[in-house]
């Protein structure tokens, strides 16, 4: 499997209290990889890294088969991004932010542009310190899309915004991707949204990549159990325990990764009884995987 | 490229290009306009030379602000957003710099033409005594490397991080410091003085800055 971003014992530190520790993370080629993770997680620090706006300590980066910080330049040419915070000029009008992103894009596609611009319904002489926050999050849109990128790098591009406009950013993307077959990054922690559309999904916390995995594996392998009599430890486990909670009498409630149906004869091995296989979404699986992530037990 | 970043540094700074090129073409105006006449006295030549000299201070004052004016006004957006969108931006940063520099200097073309024609205007409208000489381009361009100088400083100086204007600002506040400790010791020792002098006595780069700003002289 090829991938648009390989990342590599990834180092880097922000201040005292904030780093980025011994990251690896493979985005594969047209995949749609979402990225979980709570806010302060590293989320942006990874991307910014990624797109070679900051400098790492350690560590490899490569996007697009070109190495970051060194070809940057190139790999930017080919990469639509949109940041966390709006970072257009905001003295210029649609149309002059139009064709200022569009003097650095060699693929920039006018026709396209106008056709979004006008879906999107932004006027040309509209004043970007005037937009609104939906309004500026689909300028920021169209222009990510309208340069024809191979990788869009979206960090939180719906956060804050209206579930109209959000609907309206996120067809738009959706239609690009089954025109062009791009490979997208999508970081959020709004977990739902990215349930719907992504096909890959990791997940960060304090600086560490938690998981990383396609995202059937991540829907349909996490589950509650509930279990009658219990071992008092588990073992060797053909699945993953991420938690265990002590229920009523003898009935435990466990969370696990990695299930499968013909698993349940683990517990006839060990004196237990299966009563219940519950499916979690992918929410309370997150939830679940950051518990036991930031107080490890078994 | 560069058009599009010369427009937006046009639409961010238009308002001091325009009013320092008002300002350059007025300067030369003013200074020798009262003297129109057909042979002037010695009395009025005195005059006009006394005119001149007064309104030359302007010239580098009107450099200098107008350098620094462009110079920061080239970095503010980019300040305002954390330089995300330039860093975004597929070009190599050296690149994207050079290209906000080129567009300030072009801009500041508008004012220094506008001086050159401000001298040829007032040169052709004063009367020049024997023995006196006008030297509207020479002006123009001492004016032009002075206002090229200030924007080159102050557009380093903007395009650093706010660490880096820190640093700057605490080395001058210690150089100013450390004087103040050797007056009060009763030493003799005057850095801050020798640091300015050196960079604006010949050979210091600033040293264009200073000395006599004359349209017509001997």
């Amino acid at each position: 499997m090829s991938h648009a971003v390989e990342i590599r014992d990834l180092h880097y530190r922000a201040g005292k209290t904030f780093e980025i520790r011994d990251l690896a993370l493979n985005v594969p080629t047209g995949a749609m990889y979402g990225f979980l993770g709570p806010n302060g997680s590293g989320k942006t620090t990874t991307i910014r890294l990624m797109l070679g706006l900051l400098r790492p300590l350690k560590g490899t980066i490569t996007v697009l088969g070109g190495e970051v910080p060194r070809e940057s330049p190139r790999i930017l040419a080919r990469t639509g991004y949109v940041p966390e915070q709006p970072h257009l000029y905001t003295s210029l009008t649609v149309a002059e932010a139009l064709a200022f992103h569009a003097a650095f894009y060699p693929t920039w596609d006018w026709k396209w542009a106008e056709e979004l611009r006008g879906q999107f319904q932004l006027k040309h002489d509209q004043g970007l310190a005037r937009l609104s926050k939906g309004e500026m999050g689909k300028l920021e849109m169209l222009l990510a899309l309208a340069q024809r990128p191979e990788l869009l790098v979206l960090d939180e591009p719906t956060d804050g915004l209206d579930p109209v406009v959000r609907r309206d950013v996120l067809t738009a993307l959706l239609d690009y991707v089954s025109q062009q077959n791009a490979t997208v990054f999508i970081s959020s922690h709004l977990v739902h949204e990215l349930e719907r559309i992504c096909d890959w999904v990791g997940v960060m916390d304090k600086g560490r990549l938690v998981t990383e995995l396609p995202m059937h594996s991540f829907k349909s392998g996490i589950k509650r159990l509930r279990i009658a009599d219990p071992p008092a430890l588990p073992g060797d486990t053909p699945f993953v325990v991420l938690a265990r909670e002590s229920g009523n009498g003898a009935l435990e409630t466990w969370i696990v990764r990695g299930w499968q149906a013909p698993m349940s004869q683990y517990f006839e091995g060990v004196g237990a009884s299966l009563r219940e296989v519950i499916d979690l979404d992918l929410e309370e699986g997150f939830v679940e995987l950051l518990r036991t992530f930031r107080e490890p037990r078994n | 490229m560069f058009r599009m970043i010369l427009s937006t540094q046009w639409k961010w700074s238009r308002l001091a290009v325009v009013l320092g090129a008002v300002a350059a073409f007025a300067l030369p105006v003013l200074s020798v306009g009262q003297f129109g006449g057909t042979g002037p006295s010695r009395w009025e030549v005195q005059a006009m030379l006394g005119s001149i000299q007064a309104w030359g201070v302007l010239y580098p004052v009107l450099a200098i602000v107008l350098g620094v004016s462009v110079a920061a006004l080239a970095w503010t957006y980019d300040h305002r957003g954390r330089h995300v969108y330039a860093l975004s931006l597929p070009v190599p940063r050296w690149h994207y710099v050079l290209l906000r520099f080129g567009a300030g200097a072009v801009l500041l073309a508008g004012p220094v033409i506008t001086l050159w024609a401000g001298t040829l205007v007032a040169i052709g409208a004063a009367t020049i005594p024997a023995g006196l000489h006008a030297y509207p381009t020479t002006l123009a361009l001492r004016f032009a490397l002075a206002t090229l100088l200030a924007y080159s400083l102050f557009f380093a100086a903007a395009s650093g991080t706010m660490r880096t204007a820190r640093y700057i600002l605490g080395a001058i506040g210690l150089i100013v410091a450390v004087d103040v400790l050797f007056a009060i010791a009763g030493l003799k020792l005057h850095i801050f003085e020798s640091v300015f002098l050196r960079l604006v006595v010949w050979p210091g780069p600033l040293d264009i800055l200073t000395g006599r700003w004359m349209l017509i002289d001997v």
